[in-house]
C-alpha cells in the first residue's frame, strides 16, 4: 500500500497496484520446510537471491561467492513475465540428479510467488475497500447526522410555531367575540336610544308649549291679584294652594325638567355615538370629542367617585374606527376605576408634535405591581377574581392600536397610579 | 496516473477494464493471454471467484525493456461488474493509465451499459483523474449473438464521441486484440507526451505495442 498522498476527503487514498516484490514474499513466507527438503534431497545449501544478486534467505552451507569444490545450480524466478530474482542450490560434488532437484525446487517457488502475491494482493484490496467504504460510512453517518440535526431543529420549530399560531388564534378569537359583544351592545344601545328619541321629543316640546302655558297663566294671576278683585274666601284658597308660590316655582321645575330631558337626549346621543353603530367604517374624527364621548358614557359607573382632568390639545382630525378607538380608551379608564373602591382622580391629557398624537390616561389609584406589569397586555391576564374579568381589555386596547400603527406603554409606580400613553402614528392630513 | 521511479528506472502502468456485470471483462483478459505470446508477459492471476463471478479483480501482467534499459510493467486489471462491489471498482480504477469499457451488445443490457458508464465517469471523478485526458476506448462484446444492437445504432450514438469503438466477440477472440492494441496506442500517446519515451529512452510505439502484443503463433 501507498501511504496516501495529498488526500483529500473526495480523494481515494487506497491503491491495489503498489508493486510486490520477491523480497516482500520472502519475507512473509516460511521457506525453512522448503529448504529444508532441498537439503534433505541432497542440497547441500540452499538460497533465493534477488534481481541485484543479494541474498534474501539461504540454509546450509552456501557461499557468497560461486564455490567451485561444489556444484551450484542457479534458476531464475519470475514474476509478472520479469525476472525478479534467483534461487540457488549447492550440491556436493558428484551429485545424481542436482538439475532435477534444482527443477522441482523452482517449480514449487514459481507455484508459491504468484499464490503469495494474490494473498498480499487480495489483503491489499479487501483492506483498501473496508477502508473506503468505513470511510464513506463515517461520512454518510456525519450527513445523517447534520439532516437528523435539521429535522429535529425543524420539528421544534414547527411545535414553536403551532404554539404561536395557536394562541395568536385564541386572541384574535376572543377578540372577535369581544367585538361581537360590543356590537350587540351597541345595536341594543342604539335601539334603545332611538325608541327614546321618540317619546323624548314630545316631552322637550311639551314641556317649551307648557312652559309658553305657564307664563301666560302667570301673566294672568298677576293681573288678577294687582287688582285685587278676589274675594276673602278666593283670597283664603289662593294663599291655601300656595298659588304664588306654585307660580315662581313652576318655571324652575320646567326647566329643570328640560335641563333633565337635554341630558337624556345627550345621554342617548352619545351612546348612539360611542355604539357608532351608524357609522361602523372609518372616519375623519376629534379624539378629544371621542374621549368625551368615552367619559359620558362611563359616569353613571363613577360618576361619584371619578374626577376627570382634561389638557386637551389642538388634535388634527384623525382617520380611524371610532368605535374601536373609544373602546381603548373605555378599557384603559375602566380598568383605573374598577382598580380601587376609593376615589380616583383620572388626569387626561392629549398633545400633538409633528403629526404623531399622543394620548396619556393618568390616574392616581393603587398602580400595577412591578410583578405583573409586564404581563397585563396579555390576553387572558387579570387580577380579578374568576368571572369577574375577562383578562382581555387591555390585551384588546393593545392590539387596536397596534393595528393603527401605534403603540401604547405604560408606566406605574405602586401605590402612586399609572399612566398609560398611547402614540398613533402621523398621518397624511386630508381637509375635511 | 503512471508510477514511474527514476532511480530505479522502471515505470508501472495500469490499465482496466471497466463495464457493466457479465459484459465480458474477464473473457477478454484470458483471451488476450490466450492470444499473446508467453514471451513478456505474465500469466493471468485471478483473484478468488463466487460461481465464476469477479468478486476482486484478474490481472494479466506484462513486462517490457526500453532501449535504454527502462523497464516498463503493464498491469491489466478487471473490475467487478455487480453494483455492489462499487468500493472494490473505485480502489482498481484509482492511478488508471488507460480504460477500456467492455459493453454488452445485447439490447437487454442497454439500461445496464448506460449506468456502468455513468458509474465509470462518476468514480474516475472520484479518484481524482480527469476523464478528458484519460486515454479511453470502447468495445460492443458479444456481437456472436442474436438480438444485439445494430452497428448503425452504435455508429449513430458514438460517432460524436472522440472515443475508439470496436465490435468484439471475446469468447471465440474477435475484436480482443484490436481493442487492446487501440488502448495501448493511445496511452503510448499520452505516455511519451509526458516522459517523451522515443526521445528519451528510444522506444517508439511500434516497439512498446510490439512488445507487449507479440501474437502467439500457435493461437493464430
Amino acid at each position: 500500500m501507498k501511504p496516501p498522498d495529498d488526500s483529500s476527503k473526495d480523494h481515494l487514498d487506497f491503491v491495489v497496484d503498489s508493486e510486490i516484490r520477491l523480497r516482500d514474499i520472502v519475507f512473509r513466507t516460511d521457506l525453512t520446510p522448503f529448504f529444508e527438503a532441498c537439503l534433505s534431497a541432497g542440497a547441500c545449501g540452499a538460497a533465493v537471491m534477488d534481481e541485484h544478486g543479494s541474498m534474501l534467505k539461504a540454509k546450509g552451507s552456501i557461499q557468497d561467492t560461486d564455490k567451485t569444490a561444489a556444484e551450484r545450480q542457479k534458476r531464475a524466478l519470475y514474476y509478472e513475465g520479469e525476472q525478479v530474482g534467483t534461487l540457488c542450490l549447492d550440491f556436493p560434488c558428484g551429485t545424481d540428479q542436482a538439475a532435477g532437484i534444482a527443477d522441482l525446487a523452482a517449480a514449487c517457488m514459481q507455484i508459491l510467488i504468484p499464490s503469495t502475491a494474490k494473498r498480499l494482493l487480495a489483503t491489499a484490496l479487501h483492506t483498501s475497500v473496508v477502508n473506503l467504504s468505513y470511510a464513506e460510512v463515517l461520512d454518510a453517518n456525519v450527513k445523517l447526522q447534520e439532516s437528523e440535526k435539521k429535522y429535529r431543529e425543524l420539528a421544534e420549530e414547527l411545535e414553536q410555531k403551532v404554539l404561536e399560531r395557536t394562541s395568536q388564534l385564541k386572541t384574535a378569537h376572543a377578540r372577535m367575540l369581544q367585538q361581537e359583544k360590543m356590537a350587540s351592545i351597541g345595536q341594543l344601545a342604539a335601539g334603545v336610544a332611538h325608541e327614546i328619541n321618540n317619546p323624548l321629543g314630545y316631552i322637550t316640546s311639551n314641556l317649551n308649549t307648557f312652559d309658553g302655558y305657564m307664563q301666560r297663566i302667570r301673566e294672568m294671576f298677576g293681573r288678577c291679584r294687582d287688582f285685587e278683585l278676589m274675594d276673602e274666601d278666593a283670597l283664603n284658597l289662593y294663599r291655601s294652594l300656595k298659588i304664588d308660590f306654585i307660580l315662581d316655582d313652576a318655571p324652575d321645575l320646567i326647566r329643570q325638567s328640560r335641563d333633565g330631558a337635554e341630558r337624556v337626549r345627550k345621554i342617548v346621543a352619545n351612546l348612539k355615538g360611542f355604539s357608532h353603530i351608524d357609522d361602523a367604517v372609518q372616519d375623519y374624527v376629534d379624539i378629544n370629542e371621542e374621549i368625551d364621548r368615552t367619559i359620558s358614557v362611563l359616569e353613571h359607573e363613577g360618576r361619584d367617585k371619578a374626577v376627570f382632568i382634561k389638557h386637551y390639545g389642538q388634535l388634527p382630525k384623525y382617520l380611524c374606527n371610532p368605535g374601536l378607538l373609544c373602546q381603548v380608551f373605555l378599557n384603559i379608564i375602566q380598568n383605573a376605576l374598577q382598580a380601587t373602591e376609593l376615589p380616583v382622580q383620572i388626569m387626561i391629557s392629549t398633545s400633538e408634535n409633528s403629526g404623531v398624537i399622543s394620548v396619556n390616561i393618568e390616574d392616581d389609584g393603587p398602580g400595577i405591581p412591578e410583578a405583573v406589569i409586564s404581563r397585563i397586555f396579555e390576553p387572558f391576564f387579570t387580577t380579578r377574581e374568576v368571572g369577574k374579568g375577562t383578562g382581555l381589555g387591555l390585551s384588546i386596547a393593545y392590539d387596536i392600536i397596534k393595528n393603527h400603527g401605534g403603540e401604547i406603554t405604560v408606566r406605574s409606580v405602586a401605590g402612586e397610579g399609572s399612566c398609560f400613553m398611547i402614540r398613533l402614528p402621523a398621518q397624511e392630513q386630508v381637509h375635511v | 496516473m503512471i508510477e514511474y521511479d527514476e532511480q530505479d528506472r522502471r515505470m508501472t502502468l495500469k490499465i482496466v477494464y471497466y463495464g457493466p456485470a457479465m459484459s465480458g471483462k474477464t473473457t477478454n483478459l484470458l483471451r488476450l493471454h490466450d492470444l499473446i505470446s508467453r514471451e513478456g508477459r505474465g500469466e493471468l492471476m485471478v483473484l478468488d471467484t463466487k460461481d465464476d463471478r469477479t468478486i476482486y479483480f484478474d490481472l494479466l501482467p506484462f513486462f517490457l525493456v526500453a532501449p535504454d534499459g527502462l523497464k516498463i510493467k503493464v498491469k491489466v486489471f478487471t473490475v467487478p461488474g455487480q453494483v455492489c462491489h462499487d468500493a472494490t471498482r473505485k480502489a482498481v480504477l484509482a492511478r488508471a493509465d488507460g480504460v477500456a469499457f467492455i459493453a454488452d451488445s445485447r439490447t437487454s443490457e442497454a439500461a445496464n451499459n448506460a449506468e456502468s458508464f455513468e458509474n465509470l465517469e462518476k468514480n474516475i471523478a472520484f479518484v481524482g483523474i480527469d476523464i478528458d485526458k484519460l486515454p479511453l476506448v470502447v468495445q460492443f462484446n458479444k456481437r456472436d449473438l442474436q438480438d444485439i444492437v445494430s452497428d448503425e445504432e452504435i455508429g449513430r450514438a458514438w460517432s460524436t464521441a472522440g472515443i475508439p469503438v470496436f465490435k468484439a466477440s471475446a469468447l471465440d477472440g474477435r475484436g480482443v486484440l484490436e481493442t487492446f492494441r487501440s488502448l495501448l496506442e493511445k496511452v503510448y500517446a499520452s505516455l511519451d507526451c509526458r516522459y517523451k519515451l522515443a526521445e528519451d529512452h528510444r522506444l517508439t510505439q511500434e516497439m512498446f505495442i510490439g512488445a507487449i502484443i507479440k501474437v502467439n503463433d500457435e493461437a493464430a
